[in-house]
């Protein structure tokens, strides 16, 4: 157990909610791209998260050591995966891209989604700051005792 | 009696306790989004309480981390993260009052020992 492990896992936290948050500003700016890389509709991507030392045979083999139970490490950004979910179909006959019977594929993005999850993000965000900055008045006045 | 009396190991080993659950607490709210993850808790004071009762020296007692399986939410985990913001609060000022304790012992111990008050 180390002094700074609590901020530490409070900073993994953030890291976490803030690569979900650009790969939720990566969709909604995306939410009407018709032609991504693969020239096909843009899709919705998604944050794959886990807690850090829970899938690793080190994290295993030392959790299962510990005198004083699994030792707490944060959290992981995984990987970004692409939302598998299908286009939608939308009817613009006008549109350049659509097709003979005047539909246009779009992305399986909804704006919706996208912004309630960016309330819950920003919501983790702060419940991480507000833990690291209880660890730290906590550490402070440990301090205190030195003078 | 001794200068590091069993209150003054006491309060050690509660501050090490509080410094525990709130890494534990630290991480239940870093993982509020994990998919499955279960919450972790340190139930320190039945550990010290035990150790009291047991005749054990407050400062040998190892202090467990557990897992609390709770009934897994609409996100997908465990943990509630009003519930852990609420403990975390309580934990800081918990934690603050044992060094607040701990310093005016100390007050004490340096004007017994005819050292200037700080």
């Amino acid at each position: 157990m180390g002094l700074f492990d609590a901020i530490g896992i409070a900073g993994s936290g953030l890291t976490a909610d803030r690569i979900r948050m650009d790969v939720t500003a990566e969709n909604l700016a995306n939410a009407q791209t018709t032609k991504a890389a693969n020239g096909k509709p843009y899709q919705r991507q998604e944050v794959q998260l886990a807690q850090v030392g829970a899938r690793n045979f080190g994290g295993a083999l030392s959790n299962a050591l510990a005198q004083s139970g699994p030792k707490p490490g944060g959290v992981q950004v995984t990987g970004i995966v692409a939302d598998n979910s299908p286009d939608q179909q939308v009817y613009d006959p006008g549109n350049p891209e659509a097709n003979a019977k005047g539909y246009v594929l779009m992305p399986n993005v909804s704006t919706v989604t996208e912004m309630t999850d960016m309330i819950s993000e920003s919501q983790s965000y702060q419940s991480d700051v507000t833990a690291m900055q209880t660890a730290k008045s906590m550490f402070t006045s440990t301090l205190g005792l030195l003078k | 009696m001794a200068i590091v009396d069993s209150t003054q190991q006491l309060l050690e080993a509660a501050m090490r306790g509080a410094w525990q659950r709130q890494t534990a607490l630290t991480n239940n709210i870093a993982n509020a989004d994990t998919p499955g993850y279960q919450p972790q808790e340190v139930n320190f004071e039945s550990a010290l309480q035990g150790a009291i009762n047991g005749g054990q020296a407050p400062a040998e007692v190892q202090f467990q981390t557990v897992t609390r399986s709770q009934q897994v939410g609409p996100n997908g985990t465990g943990v509630s993260v009003d519930e852990e913001s609420a403990k975390l609060a309580e934990n800081g000022l918990d934690y603050q009052a044992l060094t607040q304790v701990m310093g005016v012992r100390n007050t004490i111990m340096r004007s017994a020992m005819g050292a200037p008050p700080v």
